[in-house]
């Protein structure tokens, strides 16, 4: 069986003032049926830009997919350019944003705003659309559902207005959700019962999720695989168990020595990443993360390192793993 | 949303309390009275006059006794006009000026609505740029120049047409309304359109906009359903003041069209200190502004549910 959605060497660049910006290159992953997929990385890496173009919400101009294909159910979703109601958008796939405070129309209640939807996509007479959108508020465990739905976005929470994102984005049974950053505007309690929320729905759903975030706890509490992007391309990828513990990639090190831990044996200083990504106007020939990698090589300036198989899923794009490395890898990675 | 209503009537009562006050007065300060005439009157007959008009009295008791009047909807009569009560004269000319500023006000806060939302749609392209031109010129052209214009154009359309489709001069049909509340709205118009454009452009980038683009809506339903109410908020905010805008220069373009309006009242009777007739439409044409502000925050209410609580 197929997967169901392929991306196939995704290249996107976006037209500035000071030049064009190569936001994505050459980005390529799959998403099997009711996996949850994460994309972790830094601001600016290009994880938001990956899946806004799956979605064809990047803005063109400035953004241009230059290639790559998105194949979702082996139809390809970047060709079709068509926006309209039979788009994949809000139907097959649905999307939650970063702030729910401002995500929502602030002059239109919860209610029609996930009824919108189901009128659109499925036709539902307004009635109809109302009462189920009732009842999607209710599955998202807001309480008095029915009132609720006729309420504003002033009126809620940002908790509960991410739940009624939620809402709205599976209004449709769409087959994948991506949640852009869906919990860094919220606080600690309310970003856990978010994030039970969309377990408890993938579960109900069968769902696929596309889950972007910089948070690696988010990442071990809910993903099954995990792409690790640096620099517009993707680094390191494997289950959630090969990133975190068999980290093969120089910099997915830096950024679990970034993380806190309340473990014992951890170190207590949290060691940064010294610098800053490279420059995307024109990115280095070599590997994306030279500059600030502590093992670098000369190989790694010039030559653009290649995604080598370290298990059957797991893959990372590191010189270190070249045969021909006099580098010992295994004691690198080992700490 | 009741309470809130009568909060801000009694808030407009004092406002036009003060006005009246202010104006009462600013009047007295003015030199010279309104039994000035151009002819040498024996001081006799002056102070009769004087007291007859109750003008000998001290001026804090003529405000007394002008405040009872007032509330009783007593303007008293013109010292100018004879034989007229200033009610007359707000009664008579009034719905002149208010039908004119009305259709002034609808085609300004229309146009400027939709060609706002034009420029923001076609921005940065030919007819972005034209009219942002245009609109420049709207708001930096005077009223009086734009009324000589409609003038002029009036007369070459009915040369054109052979017969008078819009006179040039007067009032009584609807012929006689459309081009001077066009000129008279066009300013403010100019200037909504300035406003529902960048604020247009700010909606687009908005995240809620993102939002009903990931849902799948078409284009045309996010512009009507999401952009266009959103947008409208800050034109509406303005309306009041441009209300008031719109009113008090309406004089000029009821001097050039030579249209019965009261502005021409307002104006005669500053120069000829007529104490009740300044007195009258001041208080007046405060009180119908105060109330208009009071309106449109009413509706800016029922757009925005935000505001309906507070």
């Amino acid at each position: 069986m197929s997967a169901l959605l392929e991306v196939a060497d995704l290249r996107v660049e976006f037209d500035t003032y000071g030049g064009t910006v190569q936001a994505v290159r050459g980005v390529s992953f799959e998403l099997d049926r009711g996996q949850t997929l994460a994309i972790v990385g830094e601001s600016g890496c290009g994880k938001s830009v990956t899946v806004q173009s799956i979605m064809g919400l990047i803005p063109m101009p400035p953004g241009r997919i230059t290639s790559g294909t998105a194949k979702l159910d082996g139809k390809d979703v970047i060709a079709d350019k068509r926006i309209d109601g039979k788009d994949i958008r809000g139907r097959l796939v649905g999307m939650i944003f970063q702030d729910p405070m401002s995500s929502l129309n602030p002059t239109m209640t919860i209610g029609e705003q996930i009824a919108e939807t189901l009128q659109v996509h499925r036709g539902y007479s307004h009635r109809r659309a109302i009462a189920r959108a009732i009842e999607l508020i209710d599955m998202t465990r807001i309480p008095e559902a029915a009132k609720r739905a006729s309420q504003y976005p002033f009126e809620f929470s940002g908790g509960m207005l991410q739940r009624s994102m939620i809402a709205m984005s599976l209004a449709c049974e769409p087959s994948i959700l991506i949640a852009d950053e869906p919990t860094t505007a919220l606080d600690v309690t309310i970003q856990a019962q978010i994030l039970d929320l969309m377990r408890d729905l993938q579960r109900d759903n069968g769902m696929a999720i596309i889950l972007i975030t910089h948070d690696l706890g988010v990442v071990a509490r809910m993903a099954d695989e995990v792409l690790v992007m640096y620099a517009g391309e993707v680094v390191e990828r494997g289950s959630v168990d090969d990133v975190f513990y068999r980290s093969a990639h120089p910099y997915t090190l830096g950024l679990r020595a970034a993380m806190p831990s309340n473990r014992d044996d951890a170190a207590q200083e949290l060691t940064p990443i010294d610098g800053s990504p490279p420059d995307l106007f024109a990115p280095p020939a070599g590997c994306g993360y030279f500059a600030r990698c502590p093992h670098a090589m000369r190989a790694c300036e010039t030559e653009h390192p290649r995604a080598f198989e370290l298990g059957e899923q797991h893959r990372a794009r590191c010189w270190l793993h070249h045969e021909d490395c006099n580098v010992d890898a295994g004691e690198v990675f080992r700490k | 949303m009741l309470a809130y209503t009568i909060k801000r009537l009694l808030q407009g009562v004092i406002t036009v309390w003060f006005i009246a006050t202010a104006t009462f007065f600013g009047m007295h300060a003015v030199p010279g009275d309104p039994l000035a005439a151009d002819k040498e009157v024996p001081p006799e007959i002056w102070a009769n006059l004087q007291a007859r008009y109750g003008l000998d009295k001290p001026v804090p008791e003529q405000y007394v006794i002008y405040l009872g009047n007032m509330l009783k909807g007593d303007f008293g009569i013109s010292y100018t006009q004879q034989n007229r009560e200033v009610n007359d004269i707000i009664a008579e000319h009034f719905k002149v000026s208010a039908t004119l500023g009305i259709l002034a006000i609808v085609f300004a806060a229309f146009g400027g609505i939709l060609w706002g939302a034009l420029t923001a749609l076609y921005r940065n392209r030919a007819p972005d740029i034209v009219i942002v031109f245009l609109v420049i010129l709207g708001i930096s052209v005077p009223s009086f120049v734009f009324a000589a214009l409609g003038q002029l154009g009036v007369v070459n359309i009915n040369n054109a047409l052979g017969f008078t489709l819009f006179p040039v001069a007067g009032w009584g049909t609807v012929q006689h309304m459309i081009v001077p509340s066009m000129v008279l709205g066009l300013g403010t118009m100019a200037f909504l359109t300035r406003l529902m454009r960048s604020s247009m452009l700010e909606i687009a980038n908005s995240d809620f906009i993102r939002t009903a683009r990931s849902k799948g809506l078409p284009a045309t339903r996010v512009f009507r359903k999401h952009q266009l109410r959103n947008a409208i908020l800050p034109v509406v905010t303005v309306l009041g003041p441009s209300i008031a805008a719109i009113t008090t220069g309406g004089f000029v373009v009821e001097m050039v069209f030579a249209i019965p309006g009261l502005g021409r009242y307002f104006v005669q009777a500053v120069q000829q200190l007529d104490y009740t007739v300044i007195m009258g439409t001041t208080v007046f044409y405060g009180a119908f502004l105060v109330f208009m502000v009071i309106l449109v925050d009413l509706v800016y209410g029922l757009i925005d549910p935000r505001v309906r609580l507070e």
